[in-house]
């Protein structure tokens, strides 16, 4: 069946700079705002932009991701016709091939892509906070009759080097595409979110994979090569909140810009949900002592201390005198009374002992890991 | 696989009119994010029963949207499951719970099911029970019918065979009987009947006060423990609210608060649903809050039972008492030139 559109979701990455939260799971499967996971962003801008058929390519620590996403269900993305469908390496008759970069994950599934039969392949990653309707991005790249088009958004002069950098002409036609530039010659940076005309990626991809010595990347090989090609390549401007969440920082700043009602970035719009899997808890218990003060906080917790700028999951107990200031307190956390603990990320179960303390190293976020709370109870003598 | 239910969602229950113009009993919303159904449902799914007949009247708009093809319960299936069962208007309106009248409409129901006992409930009552162990007591007890009871007090849960609900059904008109409930409260000949004990959490919602009264409960630690257990948990319909926000100054003690609310102002002992709105400088004390309504600036509220969709404009002073709770129905609007 013939489909204007299909999404490319690559899920597939370890996010080392995560440390501990994506020791056993992918990052795109790492909660975020209290009770979704980063996943949901990407998943429900495409249910909201009308795209109802979506590959997530997955390889590393897929399991949690795979049992979270199942059928799609949260996404209505159960359907007869496209939903989602998780796309792993697989063995075939030239044996095992793990995805080697973000191309060749596109080009290993080119048999799931034919089959679908889209006329655009919109390519997206799991790793960022954003609400975007890639349909009005659909229209401009119909509208410049380009051969791919590129997201790109406006980051600070001084952070322009991080990222991969579009150099464009005034009509936003791009000239040129550099990986983190050490001089940049523009602000506009990528957001990792792609629109080719599948004919066309398809034979880029054929053409890619048998050089030797590409390393299969969409934006240091592929681009570069539709460039060079002479294919024309828009970059499309993104005005709104854009985070990758790819650092125990950002991660914790993203949570942080929730409680700003400035930051852009709102849960609250019924027109463009953020869709998640909903845990069947009771209402939050606030007690007696309950103290909450610029704090998001979901179903399940049951609250008796003192709760301040954070952010709270599902199913976390404050106990009482227990303090948090500037925390992310993952899913199902119990934090014993009298605890204090300032700009901690805490990741999901770990109990908080009786009067623990925990506060930032300088400007330094801490991710709490249950290494740490078996210190400290080494350092107390308990 | 032994027994089948039958949720009895006709009854009407005349003081609980207020809540009740645009919906059925089984379709009031509880405790945050619920609906009076949901406790039913759950207590039928967590006694591994998964054949449910619910019985309905007019206005049940709001209850179908809410269960659906019961999917949230798991009854979602190919084999038995849900069914959604109106019966006409001539039959409904009852009193007591499990009329013939009503159940005749769809002996089909009763036909096909491949059960051989039937659990006959209601959802005025909020509990926590197992129908296993009441059915394992019922055979062992060997009457005809099996009451649950706290105390002195009727639950309106009862169990019986199919063959003889059938022929009750079949048989009340020449029998002058009403319903499972009447035959029951009757102790109608030559039927034996017997009592089986639940001891655990349970509201019976049949006025205002009632209703109100089994709110505050949930604002106890040990009833709220015995009502929602992390074994036999309450489903609903889930919504994808996000998490609540609590914004500068607001303050909060002693209450039960749903996802998707943003609160600012002052709350105290009371009830918040879903996707709620209290303003700055707003006191609600000792109140229950339904969904997506919203309460401007400056109110001050105490013992208000407000309906969804509430909206109390700027500097609203609305008083009730324990006993007689203000209670704004849904959509309403309240201004300040109304209260004075």
């Amino acid at each position: 069946m013939k489909r204007k559109i299909v999404a490319m979701l690559l899920a597939g990455g370890q996010g080392s700079r995560l440390k501990s939260l994506t020791y056993d799971i992918a990052k795109p499967a790492i909660p975020f705002g209290g009770k979704y996971r980063i996943i949901d962003f990407p998943l429900s801008n495409c249910v909201n932009s009308e795209i109802h058929t979506v590959g997530v390519l997955t390889q590393y620590q897929p399991h949690v991701l795979h049992n979270y996403i199942g059928l799609g269900t949260p996404w209505d993305l159960d359907r007869r016709a496209g939903g989602v469908t998780m796309l792993t390496p697989y063995a075939g008759m030239e044996g095992i091939k793990w995805y080697d970069g973000t191309a060749n994950a596109i080009y290993q599934n080119i048999k799931y892509l034919t089959e679908q039969d889209p006329q655009y392949v919109i390519i997206l990653s799991g790793d960022h906070i954003y609400k975007m309707n890639y349909q009005t991005m659909l229209d401009f790249h119909i509208e410049q009759n380009a051969g791919a088009t590129i997201s790109v958004i406006e980051v600070p002069w001084k952070d322009a080097s991080r990222f991969g950098i579009m150099n464009t002409d005034e009509n936003m036609q791009v000239k040129e595409f550099v990986e983190k530039p050490a001089e940049p010659e523009s602000n506009l940076a990528s957001m990792g979110v792609y629109i080719f005309d599948w004919a066309k990626l398809k034979k880029y991809l054929l053409i890619d994979n048998d050089n030797e010595n590409s390393s299969h990347d969409f934006g240091k090989d592929i681009i570069p090569l539709m460039l060079e090609q002479g294919e024309k390549m828009v970059a499309y401007p993104y005005k709104g909140y854009w985070k990758d969440v790819g650092t125990v920082e950002s991660l914790w700043e993203a949570n942080m810009d929730l409680l700003n009602s400035n930051s852009g970035l709102n849960l609250n719009d019924p027109d463009w949900r953020i869709f998640s899997s909903n845990p069947q808890l009771p209402p939050q218990v606030v007690g007696e002592n309950g103290y909450l003060q610029e704090a998001l906080i979901n179903e399940g917790c049951v609250i008796n201390g003192k709760v301040e700028k954070s952010i709270v999951f599902q199913d976390v107990e404050v106990k009482e005198g227990a303090s948090l200031y500037e925390c992310v307190v993952m899913n199902c956390v119990k934090i014993g009374s009298g605890a204090k603990l300032s700009r901690v990320i805490i990741p999901p179960d770990l109990i908080i002992p009786e009067n623990f303390e925990l506060k930032e190293q300088g400007d330094e976020i801490v991710l709490l890991t249950q290494d740490l709370i078996e210190e400290w109870k080494g350092s107390v003598g308990k | 696989m032994r027994m089948a239910a039958v949720i009895d969602a006709t009854v009407k229950k005349p003081g609980l009119e207020d809540l009740t113009i645009y919906r059925t009993t089984a379709s009031v919303p509880f405790a945050g994010r619920y609906r009076l159904i949901d406790f039913t449902l759950s207590n039928i799914v967590n006694s591994n029963i998964n054949s449910v007949g619910v019985f309905a009247t007019y206005p049940f708009v709001s209850l179908l949207d809410h269960i659906g093809m019961g999917k949230n319960w798991d009854l979602d299936r190919r084999k038995d499951g849900l069914y959604f069962l109106p019966i006409s208007q001539k039959a409904g309106g009852q009193i007591t719970v499990g009329s013939f009248a009503a159940l005749e409409e769809h002996m089909d129901f009763f036909n096909k099911s491949r059960q051989d006992y039937i659990v006959v409930t209601t959802c005025s009552t909020v509990c926590q029970i197992d129908y296993e162990d009441m059915l394992d007591a019922h055979i062992t007890s060997g009457v005809d019918i099996m009451e649950a009871v706290s105390g002195e007090t009727g639950l309106s849960n009862y169990i019986l065979k199919k063959s003889l609900l059938k022929e009750l059904i079949r048989t009340h008109r020449e029998k002058r009987i009403i319903s499972v409930e009447d035959v029951v409260k009757l102790k109608k000949a030559p039927y034996t009947f017997g009592k089986y004990e639940y001891t655990g959490y349970y509201a019976i919602i049949d006025s205002m006060e009632s209703y109100f009264q089994a709110s505050m409960d949930l604002l106890e630690k040990d009833k709220r423990n015995e009502l929602f257990l992390s074994n036999r948990p309450i489903y609903t319909k889930v919504k994808d609210e996000p998490p609540t926000r609590y914004m500068p100054g607001s303050h909060v003690t002693q209450s039960l608060i749903a996802n998707g609310s943003t609160i600012e102002g002052t709350v105290d002992n009371s009830i918040i649903s879903r996707a709620v709105s209290v303003n700055q400088s707003s006191r609600v004390d000792h109140c229950v809050i339904m969904q997506k309504s919203f309460i401007e600036k400056n109110c001050e509220l105490s013992y208000v039972i407000a309906d969804k969709d509430v909206h109390i404009e700027e500097g609203v002073v609305l008083k009730g008492t324990p006993e007689k709770p203000v209670v704004l129905r849904k959509g309403e609007r309240v201004t300040k030139e109304e209260v004075r």
